[in-house]
């Protein structure tokens, strides 16, 4: 069942460094796992938790929040609220046995081509391990 | 050392003493506590400005009917008060105070704190169902032995934060055996102690005794972790958030019961949640079927998200809850972990500013990597 | 002219007999399960219960399977159903045909919602049942076994049971007369045939089947092609069902008159009425999770009624107390001025009450009251205004002239 299904992942790009990070990969034409359906945004700072919570309950299999590098933020400070917003994810889903390996956070560079092709391999690979989102199934959320 | 004024009657009858005497000497413009409404137990927080008045005033009565911090928030809301008024709340209540000043709710300003180490209240069902009359006697036997009062919200019998923080004045309660035949009022700070000269009854020069409020400490730490664990029986995961909020009706009076959600208008309310048929067309298309109104788990998860690592236990939500979801074990068990993962507690500290909507640049620095 | 009166050229005298040797529920299920096959519609709305719990919860479904768990009259009324008709149709309309099963109040507070442009009715199959109520949601969450027992008992003793909630026990608009568009004696009949059509397609009698069986009747054309593509006959005459319902309807038309008698004189005046609402504590919960109060932000949870410290102050020191939160009387006969005219007397608001509160009773009091001055019944005609919406300059002269002074 597992070799049929190709994970649905959500990435939230900030525009500055990672989405341009992932321009770059397709420019130099590093192969990128087709699973991850990329969202831009300004600044990772203005991925709302809401956004990634949703993103999970409407089914995705996994959710990116994607950034520049503490200290690089083109806004400079968006980042740092990112990385609470995730850190505050993470363990509330935890909490509730909600599969918290579903979502990840990156620091990706706008000169890191190979390193958004890595990661995002990386992230979907495990995303296959775990197996289709089982709120897909659920009619009564 | 701290001072302690004492009054010579029971604890119930010595806050009543207290209050007059802030009144009647005008040292306060109004006192802000509970009020007896009828002869069945119903109460309400009231702001007396005639002595004639405190007669009805039940300072201490083991009920909650709305938290006393939301209160004080929407009462200094446009701008602080400008004459002293006394305010009887919970320890819950008043870091729920604390919490919505954080978030430029309200102002301390001129309000005399005055609060208890806390026995915990009942749910409101047992006003209705007329059960309070009968567990209410025991209430005060328990508090005094430092055990936790059988009936009480569940959130209150797990609560270790029932010393308050940041009172002017406290009452002694729990652990304290002579309950009956004196009243202890700890004067915390200079304020306190400025607002008591004159009153009636000794102020002494007293050690805090810890070692009752300890002993109760444990209890409920044990009760908590008993309570967490319980959730664990609907299993974990999206089938057991399912299984729990099964009855949901989408009334939201959980959040707008609690003192920390106090937007206006809710998120989850406005017209960024409500979404075009044709949306609702394509789920109905993907799952075979789809529940409405929609969003059921998705607001609660979204709510707690927003509030928990507020969160004080207090226990509002589920008391209100129409179909008996134990939203407040659910928030209280997230909120506790959240807490302590960004070594918070809300309402300890007005300078602590609060961890969602602020950042240290150098922490979790693994993250990301 | 009260709200039962119906025109009596709109009464279906003919309908389709089911047999329900399965059990009501199931014989109901199964012709749903029908329609969905036979395409008369894409998709059904209907309370199904949970599974691994008791709770019932609104389903807009097209799996089939998913109506193994499907009961169109739960013992209990969980989310109204308009409420969650609304939460589907408030943006625009539906382009997928669906029915809708609701109870005769769901189905009237939907008509007045759509009124009031919360809910587009467009490719909605309105279905009404016969209804003897539904049981406290507190009584059911209780001891939701017994509660189930209890309501089975509701459904073969129909008006004579009072485990149901006081609203229910009192309602005498729980079949098709009620929903049927009225008799208006200022029109002419080629009028009234346009602007009354009733606003649903089909309805499923129970009464006078004795649990053997069921009476499904079209109202409309629509309802009629529905059963033909069911492969119903539509020419069964429903004597033994209307002669029930008439019955019923006498009986609970008699209770419903006591009661109210005994309420009135249970909350009338200031002292009284305040009274009842002691143990409020302002949480609001029967103004949300009644159908009719749609408003985004109600005005009573608004900063309009925020007020400085020193207004605070100042009122309390006019009667030496102020209780907080403030205001309970002016939400309570605030919200009822505002709603009242549209109320269904479904009776959430009081299942809803922390407190117990017999709020529903208490609004449906006054809300049989205020319709009959205006004449107006809500949710039966979909092009009736509301009757704050609307005038006549020739209206109402007695409240003008002001009254002799002795």
């Amino acid at each position: 069942m597992n070799d049929e299904y190709t994970p649905k992942i959500i990435g939230f790009l900030c525009n500055w460094c990672a989405y341009t990070g992932a321009d770059l990969a397709g420019v130099s034409r590093i192969q990128i796992t087709p699973s991850l359906r990329i969202i831009r945004v300004m600044c990772s700072g203005r991925i709302d938790p809401l956004f990634v919570l949703k993103g999970l309950l409407k089914g995705a299999d996994g959710v990116m929040m994607m950034g520049c590098h503490p200290g690089d933020c083109h806004y400079q400070k968006g980042n740092y609220s990112a990385r609470r917003r995730y850190v505050l994810l993470q363990k509330l889903f935890e909490d509730l046995g909600f599969e918290s390996e579903r979502i990840g956070l990156w620091w990706v560079s706008a000169s890191e081509g190979p390193r958004y092709a890595k990661v995002s391999s990386e992230f979907s690979e495990e995303i296959k391990k775990l197996g289709p989102n089982p709120v897909r199934e659920e009619i009564f959320i | 050392m701290s001072n302690v004024l004492k009054i010579k009657k029971g604890v119930e009858q010595g806050a009543n003493e207290l209050l007059k005497f802030l009144l009647e000497s005008e040292k306060v413009k109004g006192i802000f506590t509970l009020r007896k409404m009828n002869e069945n137990g119903a109460v309400s927080y009231s702001l007396i400005t005639h002595p004639k008045e405190l007669q009805n005033a039940v300072p201490l009565f083991p009920l909650m009917p709305v938290n006393a911090g939301k209160i004080l928030s929407g009462f200094t809301l446009k701008k602080a008060i400008n004459e002293p008024i006394a305010a009887v709340l919970r320890s819950c209540e008043l870091r729920a105070f604390i919490e919505l000043i954080k978030r430029t709710q309200g102002s301390l300003e001129n309000f005399l704190l005055i609060s208890s180490t806390c026995g915990g209240v009942y749910p409101l069902k047992s006003l209705t169902d007329g059960t309070y009359k009968e567990q209410v006697s025991q209430y005060w036997e328990s508090a005094k032995n430092a055990e936790i009062s059988s009936d009480i919200r569940p959130t209150c019998a797990a609560c270790e934060y029932f010393i308050p923080q940041q009172a002017d004045m406290t009452i002694a309660i729990v652990g304290k055996n002579d309950l009956q035949q004196e009243c202890s009022i700890f004067l915390n700070t200079k304020k306190g102690e400025e607002f008591t000269i004159g009153a009636p009854g000794n102020i002494v020069s007293e050690d805090i005794d810890t070692k009752e409020t300890a002993k109760l400490r444990e209890k409920r730490q044990e009760q908590k972790k008993k309570l967490f664990d319980e959730l664990e029986k609907n299993g974990s995961g999206i089938k057991a958030l399912v299984k729990t909020f099964a009855a949901c009706l989408s009334c939201h009076g959980c959040s707008k019961a609690c003192p920390i959600c106090y937007c206006t208008l809710c998120d989850f309310d406005s017209k960024t949640h409500e979404y075009l048929p044709s949306s609702h067309e394509i789920e109905l298309e993907q799952k075979g079927g789809i529940r409405l109104p929609p969003g059921t788990i998705f607001f609660h998860i979204g709510r707690m998200i927003h509030m928990v690592v507020s969160c004080v236990n207090c226990g509002m939500c589920s008391d209100v809850c129409p179909v008996n979801i134990p939203v407040s074990t659910i928030f209280s068990k997230v909120g506790d972990s959240l807490q302590k993962l960004f070594d918070y507690l809300p309402g300890k500290d007005i300078e602590e500013p609060v961890p969602f909507g602020t950042y240290k640049e150098e922490e979790f620095t693994e993250i990301g990597e | 002219m009260t709200a039962t009166q119906i025109d009596s050229n709109k009464m279906p005298t003919k309908g389709a007999i089911v047999s329900a040797e399965e059990g009501i529920n199931k014989t109901i299920v199964d012709i749903f399960k029908k329609s969905l096959e036979k395409k008369c519609f894409d998709a059904i709305l209907i309370p199904v219960r949970v599974p691994e719990t008791e709770a019932y919860a609104w389903v807009l479904l097209k799996d089939q399977s998913l109506l193994d768990e499907a009961n169109p009259l739960p013992p209990i009324i969980s989310v109204q159903g308009a409420k969650a008709l609304r939460s589907l149709t408030k943006r625009g309309k539906m382009t997928q045909n669906i029915a809708a099963i609701l109870r005769p109040c769901e189905i009237r507070a939907a008509v007045e919602l759509s009124k009031l442009k919360q809910i587009h009715l467009d490719n909605i199959s309105l279905i009404s049942i016969d209804c003897p109520g539904a049981m406290p949601l507190s009584d059911y969450l209780a001891d939701p076994e017994k509660s189930k027992k209890i309501y089975k008992n509701v459904l073969e003793k129909w008006g004579e049971n009072n485990s149901v909630r006081p609203v229910c026990h009192i309602c005498n608009r729980f079949s098709l007369p009620s929903l049927l568009p009225r008799k208006s004696e200022e029109t002419s009949p080629v009028e009234q045939d346009e602007a009354n059509l009733p606003s649903i397609d089909l309805h499923i009698g129970l009464l006078g089947g004795n649990q053997e069986k069921i009476f499904l009747i079209p109202v409309n054309p629509k309802g009629r092609k529905i059963l033909e593509e069911l492969e119903l006959k539509s020419d069964d005459s429903l004597d033994i069902w209307q002669t029930k319902v008439s019955e019923v309807q006498d009986k609970k038309e008699k209770i419903r008159k006591e009661f109210n008698l005994e309420l009135k004189e249970k909350i009338e005046g200031q002292e009284k009425l305040t009274a009842m609402f002691n143990e409020c504590i302002n949480c609001h919960n029967c103004m949300r999770v009644c159908p009719i109060c749609y408003c985004q932000q109600c005005f009573f949870d608004s900063g309009a009624l925020t007020l400085s410290p020193e207004t605070y102050l100042s009122r309390s020191e006019k009667k030496g107390a102020l209780r907080f939160p403030l205001d309970t009387m002016l939400f309570h006969l605030g919200r009822m001025s505002h709603m009242v005219l549209s109320c269904v007397s479904c009776g959430v608001c009081e299942d809803a009450c922390p407190m117990s509160i017999p709020v529903a009773q208490i609004f449906s009091l006054v809300a049989d009251q205020t319709q009959k001055s205006f004449d107006y019944a809500p949710g039966i005609n979909k092009e009736e205004p509301l009757p704050l919406q609307d005038f006549l300059e020739d209206e109402f002269h007695e409240v003008e002239t002001p009254k002799e002074v002795n």
